[in-house]
């Protein structure tokens, strides 16, 4: 395992990753690049048979992943010995460090990886990562209040229906309650929906 | 009650891993020890302990509960950037069992006229099923720097079983442990409670023998803190001391037990039958089976357990020797790291403060 036939020029990335948008993203963002950007969705037991099989310079694994734990007993239990990313930045990238585990990324990379190397691909998994958590962030908002909307908007018709209000009534006296007890109008809006269906509603 | 120093830091975040001897961490916050000392902790449950060491390092989080070898690991820079991680208490002791398929005890048993040989089971049945089948057994543990690795070695050589050789040792987070066990991926694992219990409730493993039969009070997790962290944070550092001694204490009552087991359901994601019972000193062995009475199994107060003492340090460096992890470190150098991360001189303050 410790030589390995490659042109100098192409370097082997694995990104473990159950994100599989994330993952092509990568993958994408070094498209034309001369390194070979391959993906595993991980499942624990046969992940080290096939990291082996794989025998990346670079891997790069979601910061979340409990299988975090059996990628670094590569280096003390098996013949291949990728090591973490941050021994090489530790002296010169403190800041690279940091940045990746806030982004949610984790780096290990074979000893006979270049570190320049190891840092280009690093800061291009960085800003990936980077946006795809604001994308996540922009999505689960949006998602969010279009949910919270269609909850209101739930609550209002049937005020509407059972107890004959006009629409702003409704909206109004949807309003008051969530502003008298200090809660949501969504939280509202889904107490009024579940007591009207246990009740019946009706004038 | 509280403190009447100046605290540097009031707000914390501290990891926690998805285990039974989260406890007095989750605990501490749930009774308001916590904020009785001045703090406000958030608890963030980490998936694995390379991350957990990652985001303490990097001061992401501010302490966190680690396997008992983790500062020393950090301090001497295995497995990642040296860092000074120091540990002036302990959270646990014991806690860890290992647990074999059902298929592997089937073999067992048919050397022993059908019969579920006495518990702990000995290790010597594993070789002797290994010499018939001339197969090489995989059994899994959480890390490589962790009791668990440690104690499944020592259990296995004391069976005349050559780990790497007749066994092969894998690394498998603890919540997937399970799974690999039921897939036949692997033929037995050793990890922390409460998920041994998980396979026995699920009919798919035993639970053969503990780390209270394996090693006696060894201390399992502990409450680390880097050391610059600590020296920026001195009253702070005290005062987060304080409130999870008084959560030990507490954690001391078997009526206690119960309610630790109810609230920590939220944070492991299992239900209470398969929490409660190491709580209460009971390892359930196998389907079926009468429980074993383990009264330490998950032991946070009595007989010492929070003091930390450089012997206990000492022993793991012995551990690690053992398994080949320390490569070119003298005695001298290995005994002044010891020492710089076990660090009793501030569980002593912090018992001075609570009796201030």
């Amino acid at each position: 395992m410790a030589t390995k036939n490659k042109t100098t020029n192409t370097l082997t990335v694995l990104v473990i990753d159950d994100d599989m948008e994330r993952a092509e993203s990568f993958r994408a963002a070094l498209a034309g690049s001369p390194y070979v950007v391959k993906h595993l969705a991980h499942t624990s037991a046969s992940l080290l048979r096939e990291v082996e099989n794989t025998e990346p310079d670079i891997i790069l694994i979601d910061i979340e992943s409990p299988n975090r734990d059996t990628i670094e007993s590569l280096s003390t239990i098996s013949e291949f010995n990728p090591k973490p990313i941050v021994m090489f930045s530790e002296k010169d990238q403190p800041d690279l460090m940091r940045d990746s585990i806030k982004a949610g990324v984790s780096a290990y990379v074979s000893g006979e990886t270049n570190p320049d190397r190891a840092k280009f691909i690093l800061d291009v998994a960085v800003a990936r990562f980077n946006e795809f958590q604001g994308l996540k962030a922009e999505l689960t908002d949006a998602k969010r209040k279009l949910q919270s909307r269609k909850w209101v908007d739930q609550a209002k018709a049937l005020l509407i229906e059972k107890q004959g209000m006009s629409e702003q009534q409704a909206y109004s006296a949807i309003r008051k309650m969530a502003m008298d007890n200090g809660q949501k109008m969504e939280d509202v809006a889904k107490n009024l929906i579940s007591m009207m269906q246990l009740i019946g509603g009706g004038k | 009650m509280s403190s009447q120093t100046h605290l540097e830091q009031t707000q914390l975040d501290i990891g926690i891993v998805a285990l039974t001897d989260c406890a007095p961490l989750v605990m501490a916050k749930h009774l308001g020890y916590f904020e009785q000392w001045g703090l406000d902790v958030s608890l963030h449950v980490q998936y694995s302990w390379a991350t957990v060491r990652d985001r303490l390092n990097a001061g992401l989080l501010d302490a966190a509960q680690v396997l008992a070898p983790m500062p020393i690991a950090s301090s001497l820079g295995l497995n990642g950037p040296k860092c000074d991680v120091i540990n002036a208490f302990n959270l646990s002791m014991n806690g860890n069992g290992v647990t074999l398929s059902t298929a592997l005890m089937d073999k067992v048993r048919e050397l022993n006229n059908g019969i579920t040989p006495p518990l702990p089971l000995e290790a010597k049945w594993l070789k002797r099923v290994i010499d018939q089948s001339g197969e090489v057994l995989k059994i899994a543990s959480v890390y490589p720097y962790s009791c668990h690795f440690y104690q499944l070695r020592d259990w296995l050589i004391s069976g005349d079983i050559t780990p790497n050789k007749d066994v092969e040792l894998i690394i498998i987070p603890p919540t997937s442990m399970t799974t690999a066990l039921q897939n036949n991926d692997i033929d037995g694992f050793c990890v922390g409670t409460p998920w041994n219990a998980q396979a026995v409730r699920g009919g798919i493993g035993e639970t053969v023998t503990t780390s209270s039969d394996i090693w006696q009070e060894a201390p399992e997790k502990v409450l680390a803190v880097t050391k610059e962290w600590q020296e920026t944070n001195p009253n702070t550092y005290l005062a987060l001391l304080a409130a999870v001694q008084q959560a030990c204490e507490w954690l001391e009552s078997v009526a206690n037990r119960f309610e630790t087991a109810i609230i920590l359901q939220q944070y492991l994601d299992a239900p209470v039958d398969v929490i409660a019972p190491s709580l209460i000193g009971s390892c359930i062995t196998a389907k079926g089976a009468p429980p074993r009475d383990i009264p330490g199994y998950n032991q946070f107060f009595r007989s010492n357990t929070n003091q930390p003492i450089v012997e206990q340090g000492m022993f793991l460096i012995e551990k690690m020797k053992g398994a080949g992890q320390l490569g070119d470190w003298t005695d001298t150098q290995l005994n002044e790291v010891v020492n710089n991360v076990y660090r009793n001189d501030l569980y002593e303050s912090m018992l001075a403060l609570r009796n201030s």
